[in-house]
């Protein structure tokens, strides 16, 4: 017999009586347990956070500790933790249901359309709402030597709110954790410092801590990387205004080492973030060359580097990121491919706080319901790759690319258009979509009698 | 708008959705003010006014039905929407993230099971004759004060069945601790019992009628309760300075008296007629008895 929702009361019985195995178990966690997060960044906040609200919502209450030397505040490499800084739509929007409001303080831009530029012209893709829906952040104080300082870090905010929630900071970092007695027990300077019921691994890849998790021997591997190259420019403001507005300008140009590179406009900044293969010192100089860029870029604009860098990206996920009493989350475990990392850093977070608070802190509980959240981002990044695979083909082309320019200019032209093109990019780029329903959307394009229509407009201008 | 600010901004008295409409947008307050009001046959009502992080419009994502109330901005204010497609989504692949939207649903609906409680009572104490006398008094000063002329203090005392002395009923303010008693003709109350007719004193110090009590006040106004000609008690309203009502608060408030006299004078009835019941069925069963 089936109850609502199509569930058997056999089904509900079985439930019940593991849920009550699960409270009673020895990895469930009671009053008073104590969680160690190593890593305050945004995974680690996260995590903090939302294992609190979740706790005293069941009247639970945790001891978490957030251990990290860092102090995001500062300026430069300091306090940066090196990422374009773009937060999606969707994560403003999920952040603010979730009663996490971005102050003004902590956004340097409030974007609404992204620009796309190549070599066969440019075209612009508003947000769908039309309202300043995505923030431009920097996870530190700024560039190095940054003047004022009227903004705020978006890691020091959010470690900020998972203070205010209840956890505690404590400026250490941790050089070591081994099991003792089945729980792990973490090492700073050559000392103990706590036994822990929980860890929660949120270190990142540009972090020198990844190197203590192998170390534990319970199979974990640092997630194989790729380097990125970022620079923070900085102009006049009149300068940013007028030519980057409150817009992202994204590149796809037909470098074959590059996949695509963006300018986020911040203030009186512009953080410049090239993705793609075999990166060096001298990528950017040779991308604020080319003359696309020098279209949006003329020669006669004076600009100063900040500073640069060549950090690590996630391309591929660790297998076992899990133990007993131990869970890996963000950059060091599953992220989104080249895109979107706080998306990430957040739901992996989120994911394994649930997983801790409601289930448990063992193996188990980590398999049956952090796991899957773990391998869907794994199996839509398998999607991503197909798509970089097709919007390399589509800047690779000439004639792809102005089919694409062609049909995303009359998209964005009818007010009535569904913009199916338009918000595949957009959704590519943003973060707003998973891979695997971009994709889905893509392939279902070419059956549409108005794309082929487009197609021989293009083949026609070209001859 | 500013560098680093999110969402649209609206202008002060903009709407931001009308009652009646379809809605599938939810929003967030980033900064500024939101009334949200209903129409109704008297005007438009206030039902609260939310501010920056409060969420709104959530009601008509969940059931479906037009927006049950307008939402307008009060100054500017910075408003964050969120798409129902986008949202539900997200709830598909993480429930919890309806914990707030649900906190925010409860918290409406203990406030609005309060609002509803109140009125229940206002509308039983206004229909229903069983009410007693206090609670009669109470209500009318709460309207004189709340709707008519906004005072520091006030009272409402009449003249009980067979004596000839004014009792204090109801009070506010400082008011409420006196035990004042007043024969006819005393005191500036005293007075208007006496006269039937309404008194504005702005200096009341220097009124030889002002019985000096352990209130200060500087000035008054007394409208008596009339039926059928015959005074049977007054409302005083008072402040502790001088020159603080108008001849115009007067004639208000007096209007508002004779209203109130009729809701009075029928609870005095109903009393009368429950104290007659008892006495006829306590004869009644003493006969019994015999």
């Amino acid at each position: 017999m089936l109850s609502h929702g199509g569930r058997s009361k056999s089904d509900f019985a079985a439930y019940v009586s593991k849920q009550a195995l699960a409270d009673s178990s020895p990895y469930a966690l009671e009053d008073g347990s104590k969680i160690a997060v190593v890593g305050g960044g945004p995974t680690g906040s996260f995590f903090s956070i939302f294992a609190l609200k979740l706790a005293k919502m069941i009247d639970k209450e945790l001891n978490i500790t957030i251990y990290d030397p860092k102090n995001f505040s500062k300026d430069g490499p300091a306090g940066c933790n090196k990422c374009a800084g773009i937060i999606s739509e969707l994560l403003v929007q999920t952040l603010a249901v979730e009663g996490i409001n971005l102050p003004d303080s902590v956004v340097w831009k409030g974007i609404n359309s992204y620009q796309l530029h190549t070599t066969k012209g440019s075209v612009s893709i508003a947000t769908p709402s039309f309202e300043n829906t995505i923030a431009a952040v920097y996870r530190g104080g700024g560039p190095k030597g940054i003047i004022g300082e009227h903004k705020e870090s978006f890691d020091d905010f959010l470690l900020g709110q998972a203070v205010k929630e209840g956890a505690a900071h404590i400026s250490v970092k941790i050089e070591g954790i081994e099991y003792k007695n089945g729980k792990p027990v973490l090492f700073s300077q050559g000392g103990e410092i706590e036994q822990a019921d929980l860890v929660v691994g949120a270190v990142g890849v540009n972090s020198a801590k990844t190197g203590i998790f192998p170390d534990m021997g319970f199979g974990y591997e640092e997630p194989r990387t790729v380097k990125a190259a970022i620079a923070e420019l900085s102009f006049d403001e009149e300068i940013i205004t007028e030519h980057f507005g409150n817009s992202v300008h994204l590149f796809l140009l037909p470098i074959k080492s590059l996949k695509f590179a963006a300018m986020i406009p911040k203030e009186t900044y512009v953080t410049l973030c090239i993705l793609g293969h075999d990166l060096n010192a001298n990528s950017v100089k040779d991308f604020l060359d080319y003359p696309v860029v020098r279209e949006v870029l003329p020669k006669s604009l004076s600009y100063k580097f900040r500073c640069r860098c060549l950090p690590k990206m996630n391309v591929k996920a660790p297998k076992i990121p899990y133990a007993d009493r131990v869970v890996m989350c963000g950059d060091a475990g599953s992220t989104r491919l080249f895109k979107d990392g706080l998306g990430a850093a957040y739901i992996m977070g989120k994911a394994a706080a649930n997983t801790a608070v409601l289930h448990g802190v063992s193996k188990q509980d980590f398999q049956e319901h952090y796991y899957p959240v773990y391998k869907n981002i794994i199996v839509d990044n398998q999607f991503g790759s197909y798509l970089y695979f097709l919007a390399d083909l589509y800047k690779n082309y000439g004639l792809l690319t102005r089919w694409m320019l062609q049909i995303v200019q009359e998209e964005q032209s009818d007010p009535e258009d569904p913009k199916r093109l338009s918000s595949v990019l957009w959704n590519m780029f943003t973060g707003n979509e998973r891979f695997k329903n971009i994709f889905a959307t893509a392939v279902s394009l070419p059956m549409r009698f108005d794309l082929w229509k487009a197609f021989a407009k293009t083949l026609v201008r070209r001859r | 708008m500013k560098e680093g600010e999110l969402g649209r901004l609206y202008s002060h008295g903009e709407i931001i959705f009308k009652e009646g409409e379809k809605g599938d947008v939810m929003y967030v307050i980033q900064s500024g003010k939101v009334k949200i009001s209903k129409n109704s046959s008297s005007g438009d009502i206030t039902m609260v006014t939310l501010q920056r992080g409060d969420i709104f419009g959530e009601m008509a994502l969940f059931d479906k039905l037009p927006r049950s109330a307008s939402a307008v901005a009060e100054g500017d204010t910075r408003i964050l929407s969120i798409d129902k497609k986008k949202l539900f989504s997200t709830i598909w692949k993480d429930p919890t993230v309806v914990l707030k939207v649900i906190e925010t649903m409860s918290s409406t609906i203990r406030r609005l099971s309060k609002d509803f409680a109140e009125l229940k009572k206002k509308k039983q104490n206004m229909l229903c004759g069983t009410m007693d006398l206090e609670e009669t008094c109470s209500f009318i000063l709460e309207e004189a004060r709340e709707n008519i002329v906004a005072a520091e203090n006030g009272s409402i005392m009449l003249l009980e069945n067979g004596q000839d002395r004014l009792h204090i009923k109801a009070a506010f303010g400082e008011q409420a601790q006196e035990k004042l008693k007043l024969a006819v003709g005393e005191g500036v109350a005293g007075d208007v019992v006496g006269t039937g007719k309404a008194e504005l004193v702005n200096e009341v110090l220097t009124d030889s009628r002002y019985k000096i009590g352990s209130l200060e006040i500087g000035s008054l106004m007394c409208v008596p309760f009339k039926y059928q000609g015959k005074c049977f008690g007054v409302l005083n309203l008072s402040s502790r300075r001088g020159n603080r009502f108008t001849l115009d608060n007067l004639k208000l408030l007096n209007s508002f008296s004779r209203y109130a006299a009729i809701a009075l004078k029928n609870v005095l009835c109903m009393s009368d007629l429950k104290h007659a019941t008892e006495e006829v069925l306590k004869h009644a069963s003493i006969l019994d008895v015999y």
